[in-house]
């Protein structure tokens, strides 16, 4: 009971102590916040993701059932609402929540006129193909950081990646004898083509954090996905490790495939399927695919 | 003994065609290829390198693929087309594609596993269904008109529409399957021929059943009748064979469209006269036809960064031919047409009154309705606040215009080419500022909800120019007009599988756009569309008297002193004007035009201007119930009002029809 009571009394206090308008970034430019926005409402994945891993529960966010099966790290806090699909938010629902900021990815831009009339709109663009998806994610996750207040989460949690990644990196050297093999790391469309993660990619990005060069580079797209015949897998040297991303149904269909045990990898032993990790998220999800990254490479490492 | 000599150089070709084919974008030598393949043929293809691997397990199996599927295609389009007797009957234009595609959504998204598993059978079990729902609704004695091609667009409709809600209700689950649904003839060994062959051993029984009775089918089905023949088991048992290939094959391959289409029409003009001839021309055309496209797709695949699946390239060709072969060849019995059950209202002033009274209340409901927690049930009715009120009366406006304007398009669509199965989703001019805005965004990389009314326009505005000058020849045939849509349409699923094996945020922008919503309509654009759609309909009321005589018939209308040609020309160009202002605020909208027009029939209004009248007000009924439904249905998320109108309207039309044949 007095829990309730005083709780409300803090949050004015501070609200008091903090009443000056705070300066905030996001990708269109500076924006001034009446405050410290509580009420966060998140419209896209790899906001959502984010904004929990601040340790911030949003108010709302899209499609909990899916982000669950897909992303599924961080899990979703009880208490937030579900508020429809990516592409078309139930805006009604919105506005009754009464967010104090709503933050929005790519897909959500043309909105922007009809959010802003609910609360302040930020706008944090990761994946662009004109820049470094990875380095915007860092730093979109900063920026989102310091909005919301908790700069000090942030730079924690990042320091925490940081060292994490170097620990996997160290294993993986020693696991490997300072010899790390070229990845190529890749996600299956059907049996007869790929995904394969080039430049721009949080795989490689990730990968390159472990100390692993990408062994087929492709240019630069917004999602650092290039769609590949598995075929052309064959053009890769056989020292090749070859890392697919898990869920693949035709995985059984792929073992009896006469192409794919004739890739020069294959035939070498170096290749194994990846733990699910969503290739498309924020700043930590680039510490997600290094862990399950290097838990493949770790397994199939040449014997001592 | 001709017909020997003749098969006998047609496979000669085929072998030089495949010859010729295997050589586009391979790296091995012609001799070590003709090595392997000697040595494949006596088993003893062991120890090699992994380029003569893929030959073997790959590039040959793809070629093999492309000969047997192109020549079921052939084959059974043939076989179709002259049960039927009907030159526009195909796989494409019986639903049998979206069948299949709607079964892998479904199944993929509720059995992931179990769909990959057994992706064949399903897709299999998806086609059948909706073929034998295309037959059902045309009728077995519709077979040869018009009405069966327009059956087969409306289950295309209906069945594409829930698949497309499933895919943007569930985005991330159906992404893999638009390779599939592109057509690609890739393959990953010999499993998946393994798997056809068998299946397509029945389609062999054809050309050993078919030919006598076809024949007699030639002569009529009374005179076959006299002679002691029932045509009906056999003709059933073929059509079953058909269908049964023809969904092995979409089942293995996805949707390769216009290659049974075309096949059969060429094999005619080439001069193939005697069933058996035609059914065996057309199946040598449709394999040489495929395996000299699927060369092509991998040319292009070579030489541009994206993955270029068979099926695109296909459309992308066969759209085209298919509208030049129209030109001349293509002519379906256009008289016979589907009997709208006889009306048990008779029209007064009251019934447009009730409708306005409808429209008012829906009106008062979307209103009022709101819901303030997260939970439906807890829904009340109150006055909105200002920001509900702000997002919802451009939405009811959109959906007003939008209904009642397709409402009176459908109306002067279906009285200009006398058949009331026409509808203007059908005559290609939405499918114009579809495929405008659609390639507008693949290909520029410009945002589709911000391409703006223009481009639409200028796609709707194109495909109304090439349709007025192709049909202008063939005195505006509804098979030419139909055919015109149904390119288009094609040539639009194609590209829009293209983009979404490419896997770009642009994909899913068209998809959403694609489904019809009016979620994104501003206020302003929406009062534009309002004020734009109300002086065209005016003007429609204003001409009404040339509807009028040119329902009466053209002799009649030209007896009368009008300028047939002038006239038809102007009403055509409201519709596409209409549509193309739909299209462009809310993407493609179907079935109203379809529907409203019969419901007006149905309500007793039989004179043109009742008919107008109460389709509009029916129209804009359907759209603003379609719009309301879909922001509860699924609450919180939405379901796009084009969606629920496809939904509604197919699943209605399709009860109407089967009621009226159960009656007959």
């Amino acid at each position: 009971m007095m829990k309730t009571l005083i709780t409300p009394l803090l949050f004015t206090l501070s609200a008091a102590l903090l009443a000056a308008p705070v300066q905030v970034e996001d990708s269109r430019g500076s924006h001034s916040l009446p405050d410290v926005p509580q009420r966060v409402a998140a419209l896209n994945w790899d906001i959502a993701e984010q904004v929990i891993e601040l340790g911030v529960t949003p108010v709302a966010m899209p499609n909990i059932a899916d982000y669950t099966a897909w992303v599924a790290q961080p899990a979703v806090p009880e208490g937030v609402e579900d508020i429809g699909t990516r592409m078309e938010p139930n805006l009604e629902r919105l506005a009754q929540l009464q967010p104090d900021v709503i933050i929005i990815a790519s897909p959500q831009i043309d909105l922007v006129p009809k959010l802003e009339q609910i609360a302040p709109v930020l706008l944090y663009h990761t994946y662009n193909e004109s820049h470094d998806n990875a380095q915007a994610a860092i730093e979109n996750f900063r920026r989102m950081a310091a909005a919301l207040g908790k700069e000090a989460e942030a730079e924690q949690r990042l320091t925490a990646m940081s060292q994490r990644l170097n620990e996997l990196k160290a294993q993986l050297s020693e696991a490997y004898l300072g010899q790390l093999p070229r990845v190529v790391a890749f996600r299956f469309a059907s049996l007869t083509s790929v995904y394969v993660y080039g430049d721009n990619s949080i795989p490689q990005y990730a990968l390159a954090q472990l100390g692993v060069a990408p062994a087929w580079p492709q240019p630069a797209t917004q999602w650092g996905v290039t769609q590949k015949r598995l075929k052309a897998l064959g053009q890769l040297p056989a020292e090749t490790v070859a890392l697919y991303y898990q869920p693949f149904d035709e995985e059984a269909k792929l073992q009896t495939s006469k192409i794919w045990q004739a890739l020069p990898f294959v035939r070498n032993g170096g290749v194994n399927s990846v733990a699910p990790a969503w290739n498309y998220g924020g700043a930590m999800s680039i510490l997600y695919n290094a862990e399950v990254l290097a838990e493949a490479l770790l397994a199939v490492a040449p014997e001592k | 003994m001709k017909l020997i000599s003749q098969s006998t150089a047609g496979l000669l070709l085929l072998l030089a065609a495949s010859l010729i084919a295997l050589q586009a974008g391979e790296s091995l030598p012609l001799a070590d290829q003709i090595g392997l393949l000697d040595q494949l043929w006596h088993g003893v293809a062991t120890n090699l390198n992994y380029n003569a691997i893929l030959f073997v397990e790959g590039r040959i199996p793809r070629l093999l693929m492309a000969m047997l599927v192109g020549s079921v295609l052939g084959l059974v389009g043939s076989l179709m087309q002259q049960l039927t007797q009907n030159p526009l009957v195909s796989p494409l234009t019986l639903g049998t594609a979206s069948g299949a595609w709607l079964a892998l959504v479904a199944g993929s998204l509720w059995f992931p596993v179990l769909a990959a598993q057994f992706a064949a059978p399903l897709a299999m079990t998806g086609a059948m269904l909706a073929l034998a729902l295309t037959v059902f609704i045309a009728g077995l004695s519709n077979l040869s008109g018009l009405p069966m091609v327009l059956a087969g667009l409306a289950v295309n409709i209906l069945f594409g529409s829930i698949a497309t809600a499933m895919i943007l209700l569930n985005d991330q689950y159906a992404r893999d399957l638009f390779i599939w649904g592109a057509g690609d003839l890739e393959q990953n060994g010999w499993q998946l021929l393994h798997w056809l062959l068998p299946n397509l051993l029945p389609a062999l029984l054809i050309p050993a059943i078919a030919p006598r009775v076809l024949m007699l089918l030639r002569l009529g089905q009374d005179n076959a009748a006299a002679r002691g023949l029932t045509l009906l088991p056999l003709f059933l048992l073929l059509l079953c064979l058909g269908l049964w290939s023809l969904s092995a094959a979409i089942a293995a391959v996805g949707v390769i469209s216009f290659v049974g289409l075309l096949a059969p029409n060429i094999a005619r003009r080439l001069g193939a006269r005697l069933p058996l001839q035609e059914l065996l021309f057309s199946s040598l055309l449709g394999a040489l036809l495929l395996i000299a496209t699927d060369a092509l797709a991998i040319l292009i695949t070579e030489l541009s960064v994206n993955l270029v699946p068979t099926g695109v390239a296909t459309a992308l060709i066969g759209a085209p031919a298919l509208i030049y072969f129209s030109r001349s060849r293509l002519k379906a019995k256009d008289n016979l047409h589907l009997e709208l059950p006889l009306s048990r209202f008779r029209y007064s002033l009251y019934t447009p009154l009730l409708l306005v009274a409808l429209l008012i209340a829906l009106l008062l409901l979307t209103t009022l309705l709101t819901v303030e927690t997260a939970q439906l049930s807890d829904w009340r009715l109150q006055w909105p606040s200002d920001y509900s009120w702000s997002l919802r009366w451009p939405r009811m406006l959109v959906a007003i215009a939008a209904g009642g304007g397709t409402a009176v398009a459908g109306v002067l669509l279906q009285r200009l080419i006398y058949n009331p199965l026409a509808s203007p989703d059908v005559i290609g001019v939405s499918a114009g500022a579809t495929l405008a805005l659609v390639a507008a965004s693949l290909f520029f990389g410009i945002n589709i909800h911000q391409a703006g009314p223009w481009l639409a326009f200028l796609g709707s505005a194109i495909a109304l120019v090439m349709l007025i000058a192709l049909a202008k020849r063939q005195h505006f045939a509804p098979s030419v007009v139909v055919l015109i849509g149904i390119s288009m349409t094609a040539m639009i699923e194609a590209l829009v599988h293209f983009a979404m094996a490419r896997a770009d945020e642009s994909a899913f922008a068209i998809l959403a756009w694609l489904a019809g919503s009016t979620y994104r309509v501003s206020a302003q654009s929406s009062v534009l569309l309002a004020v734009a759609v109300t002086v065209i309909v005016a003007l429609v009321f204003m001409l009404q008297r040339w509807l009028v005589l040119i329902s009466a018939g053209r002799v009649f209308a030209q007896a009368r002193g009008l300028s047939v040609g002038y006239a038809f020309a102007t009403l055509l160009g409201c519709v596409a004007l209409l549509v193309a202002l739909v299209t462009s605020l809310m993407g493609p909208v179907a079935f109203v035009g379809l529907l409203a027009p019969h419901i007006g029939v149905m309500l007793g209004a039989r004179k043109a201007s009742q008919q107008l009248l109460v389709a509009l007000l029916t129209g804009a009924n359907l759209m603003l119930f379609a719009d309301l439904l879909g922001q509860y249905i699924v609450y919180p998320a939405q379901i796009a009002a084009g969606i629920i109108v496809a939904v509604l309207g197919g699943a209605y039309f399709i009860f109407l029809l089967i009621r009226t044949r159960m009656k007959s």
